[in-house]
């Protein structure tokens, strides 16, 4: 007994000497000149536990086996354990990605506002819904956002649009996606502090010092995101990434392009993070243009400048001058983007209006995609007109293998999917007749004169080959804007007049029916 | 229709006139019917509520032909009888047909309120034919509705349907009509009692002569057996054509539980959008009993003529329904051409006249207002409905009144007719 107590002890003592060397911490920054001027910069901070598998959730009534992390971010350890979660993608931006202006953006969710989706074995004690229920507030609470109201009236599955980036465990029972997004959700300083906190050097040192929410939550476009999968080969991993877009012109007199680390973060890079396997910073240079760079990188690889965190002696302050003022581009060129979509809500009303969806095929060869709706219950399409023209004729070949998941009033949201087809350097202009539904007083938001955000429309370009059943897709989705819906608003003012109108009005009608029915008519003699 | 033409009539003259007088009546419907004007009424949700409108049955059809479920959510409400119908042989994708088939349906509601009236008069027609055929085809609550599609004018043929094969002492057609009737639109079983209770004895005035009824009540235990059976056997068909249950929760549920708060000319939909969430099943109860509560007094009462009782038991419906169109009370005031007898006496009929004038303009104003441009307070159309509110009661206490009073007659000199 002595003996075996013993040696537990110093095998627990040793624990985290075992755990360290089954975790890899590595950070990049990677900083990109767009067309239009603007740069955008990416943080990615990625925590990978060898080993490690998902729970089971069928062992979700059993003692769990203990957590000992050292740079594994362990409160969001304990939120997948709890729920069993196998792979989950938060993220949480801020303005509209411009995909014709900037491409594809590295780190694909950017739809405006929250977005949360997860794949969780089914089978277990607690369904996936009451998981992914509790996954949802515990979340909320982890980032101090308002995820808790991504209920059911937001939850969808479409799991078609969201396949998992990682691999998927094989047990017995069949994975489930759970999808939702809330588009009036922005990300601020009060978000990104729980975000640091996960990181293992916080912003002390390294990368990370230069998350600076003063530059960064001024930048015209910024999001950050969580992302866990198995690779089942390797372990878990985490990815925690940040993205924005700044504005060098915006402040700048003399029209030039220039950036620092100064003038995008406010801050340097002063002493590397220790735990870092590696840190590096890449810089992707321009093609024929004239520029400096500072401090000389330590290598050029495949036209992207990289320095090496771990290996410096001052700090870090990487700056690129540009000789020349900048000129904007008369045409944006889109080809990192197969299409151009727009979505907007046409009609005055406040009960009805048309969804028009324009995509415009920039390549030459014709391309199939999947265009996914997820739908709150307050705006009702009407599929039969579901229509698909070009240049204002009828088309119909372009719609194909509708899946739609009609809302219930009050819950569910809508879920339409389809397959378009659109031929070479054509746009094609989709429309569909919808109906806004009326609202009891108690289900408005605060402020309801402002209306409702809907959330984007996904449209993801499809292998040529595919069929259906199982896509497999070319390119990575793509994200329209949000929508603004105006809902026509009861006076709030008024519950109380309108019971007391609608029930006086009754009793005074069944009064004066009742009056006549138990009384006869007579005939008095008058004097 | 079962209604065979009638036999010449003794009396020549009036009877062609009344053909020819209908004919013009229907090819100005029908004219009306194709011309765009109905198309302003596309999205009108005074003349077409959640349960009634085209679009929604157009989407339900399309959802049907596709394999997907239209009863699984969405905004189809209709019953499965008239999915069944218009996926089959009813026109519904191109509009000028189911313009026609909807002025169709009207024409046969005004020969069935025609014969009604000559039923209760007891002759094969009248001079007063082409007046009544006229009330229900130019009644405006009645055409604007059907030329908007909405399925609320089926109901009130079948309705009048109903009522005719009872004049006619045809109990299982009766019978059968009205369990069609209650399959879409649940709200109309409060007909079932009045309509039997005429099965059992005449359609004859009898206001001016009340007396308890003759015929045994025990007369009335197998036609609610009967209809009790064709219920069963028509769900039993609703659930075959849907595949399952969900049409329940879907069609009558919406009646018992409102999900749909779409404005209409009722009293339901502002009431329960402002009602706090804890007492809306409690006031959906009352809203649903309250509807229960007319059927036995005015059977009572009008014992010695059912058929005045289910005039009653319509404007009731008009007012009190929870999904209502303009084609619910228009039934009711159209109605009103069958009982010239009572028009003397009515209470106030001016006053009910200037509030019908004044509901009828204002609503579609402030509806508009509201909805479409965006301006107005939805308190402005939710005062409109309720001055519609009190025209129909109006118009009913207006009925009760002249109905009852009809038995005293003239007063003699000397005396006056006061309330016991």
């Amino acid at each position: 007994m002595w003996t075996s107590g013993r040696i537990a002890h110093i095998l627990l003592l040793c624990s985290p000497i075992f755990a360290l060397s089954a975790e890899r911490f590595d950070e990049t920054l990677s900083i990109n000149t767009l067309q239009d001027g603007k740069v955008s910069s990416k943080f990615t901070f990625t925590t990978l536990l060898k080993g490690a598998s998902p729970r089971n959730p069928k062992t979700l009534d059993e003692e769990d086996e203990s957590q000992l992390y050292t740079v594994f971010p362990l409160g969001l350890g304990q939120i997948l354990r709890e729920y069993a979660v196998t792979e989950l993608h938060l993220s949480l931006n801020t303005g509209r990605w411009n995909y014709d202006r900037w491409g594809y953006p590295e780190e694909t969710g950017v739809g405006t506002g929250a977005e949360l989706w997860a794949w969780m074995g089914d089978g277990a004690i607690r369904t996936v819904d009451e998981r992914w229920k509790g996954l949802r507030n515990a979340l909320a609470g982890l980032f101090c956002t308002s995820l808790g109201s991504m209920d059911d009236l937001r939850t969808t599955s479409p799991e078609k649009t969201f396949v998992p980036e990682g691999s998927l465990p094989n047990w017995d029972a069949p994975h489930q996606i759970r999808h939702a997004s809330l588009p009036s959700e922005n990300v601020c300083t009060e978000n990104l502090t729980p975000f640091l906190k996960l990181l293992p050097c916080k912003s002390l040192s390294g990368i990370a010092t230069l998350l600076n929410p003063h530059k960064l939550f001024d930048a015209d476009w910024h999001g950050m995101s969580v992302h866990v999968l198995w690779r089942g080969d390797e372990g878990v991993e985490v990815r925690l990434t940040f993205q924005s877009v700044s504005d060098p012109l915006r402040s700048a007199v003399t029209r030039k392009q220039d950036w620092s680390f100064e003038s995008l973060f406010g801050r340097t890079i002063d002493r590397p993070c220790p735990v870092a396997e590696t840190s590096e910073v890449s810089v992707t240079l321009p093609i024929n243009a004239m520029y400096t760079i500072q401090p000389e990188p330590a290598r050029v690889e495949n036209n992207l400048a990289k320095f090496d965190v771990k290996e410096i002696s001052e700090p870090l302050l990487v700056r690129m001058i540009w000789p020349r003022p900048f000129s904007y581009p008369q045409t944006y060129h889109s080809e990192a983007t197969p299409f151009s979509v727009r979505r907007t809500l046409k009609g005055s009303s406040q009960a009805w209006g048309q969804l028009s969806l324009v995509i415009e095929n920039h390549r030459p060869t014709s391309m199939r995609a999947m265009y996914l709706e997820t739908m709150p219950w307050l705006l009702q399409f009407h599929l039969h007109t579901l229509q698909a023209r070009i240049d204002g004729v009828l088309q119909d070949k372009i719609i194909s293998n509708v899946q739609y998941m009609p809302s219930v009033p009050h819950s569910r949201p809508t879920t339409l999917q389809a397959i378009l087809t659109l031929p070479p350097d054509t746009s094609v202009h989709i429309t569909m007749d919808v109906t806004k539904a009326f609202l009891r007083y108690t289900e408005f938001q605060p402020d309801a004169q402002r209306g409702w955000d809907l959330p984007p429309a996904i449209i993801t370009p499809l292998e040529d080959h595919d069929n259906y059943t199982i896509p497999s897709y070319s390119e990575k989705r793509m994200y329209t804007a949000n929508l603004l819906v105006e809902q026509a608003t009861p006076d709030f003012s008024m519950p109380y007049n309108v019971i007391i109108f609608t029930c006086s009005l009754i009793a005074f009608i069944f009064g004066s029916i009742f009056n006549i029915l138990t009384r006869n008519f007579v005939l008095v003699k008058v004097d | 229709m079962s209604s065979k033409p009638q036999p010449p009539s003794s009396s020549p003259p009036p009877n062609n006139n009344f053909a020819v007088a209908f004919c013009a009546l229907a090819a100005a419907r029908t004219w009306l019917s194709l011309t765009g004007f109905s198309s302003l009424l596309d999205h009108n949700q005074l003349v077409s509520s959640p349960l009634t409108a085209f679009s929604n049955l157009k989407e339900g059809i399309f959802l049907f032909n596709h394999d997907i479920d239209p009863y699984s959510g969405g905004s189809f409400r209709q019953s499965p009888l008239l999915l069944s119908l218009f996926t089959t042989i009813l026109p519904s994708s191109s509009k000028p047909l189911a313009s026609l088939l909807w002025t169709l349906n009207d024409v046969v509601g005004a020969y069935t309120l025609v014969q009604i009236w000559r039923s209760r008069q007891n002759v094969t027609s009248s001079r007063r034919d082409t007046l009544v055929a006229a009330a229900y085809l130019l009644n405006p609550y009645l055409f604007l509705p059907s030329l908007a599609l909405s399925t609320s004018s089926f109901e009130n043929t079948l309705m009048l349907s109903a009522i005719l094969f009872a004049c006619k002492r045809k109990p299982s057609q009766t019978v059968f009509t009205l369990s069609v009737l209650v399959q879409l639109s649940l709200t109309s079983i409060i007909m079932v009692l009045p309509a039997m209770l005429l099965l059992i004895t005449d359609p004859h005035s009898h206001l001016a002569s009340p007396q308890p009824i003759q015929t045994s009540l025990r007369k009335l235990w197998p036609l609610f057996g009967e209809f009790s059976l064709y219920t069963i056997v028509l769900i039993l068909i609703s659930t075959v054509i849907a595949g399952s249950w969900t049409w329940i929760p879907q069609t009558w549920g919406a009646t018992l539980m409102l999900p749909d708060l779409t404005p209409n000319t009722g009293m339901w939909w502002y009431f329960f959008t402002e009602m706090f969430d804890h007492f809306r099943p409690f006031f959906l109860m009352v809203f649903s009993v309250h509807l229960l509560i007319y059927v036995a007094p005015v059977c009572l009462k009008f014992q010695y003529d059912p058929l005045y009782a289910a005039y009653i038991l319509l404007g009731i419906l008009g007012i009190f329904k929870p999904y209502p169109t303009l084609s619910d009370p228009g039934l009711f005031v159209s109605m009103i051409a069958l009982f010239p007898e009572t028009y003397q006496y009515m209470r106030h009929p001016i006053v009910t006249l200037l509030l019908h004038l004044h509901a009828a303009l204002l609503m579609p104003l402030f509806y508009d207002l509201w909805v479409v441009q965006g301006a107005g307070n939805a308190n402005f159309f939710y005062a409109s409905t309720l001055v519609f509110a009190c025209a129909n009661g109006a118009a009913i206490v207006d009925a009760l009144w002249s109905g009852l009073r009809v038995a005293i007659g003239e007063t003699p000199e000397g005396y006056v007719v006061v309330q016991e």
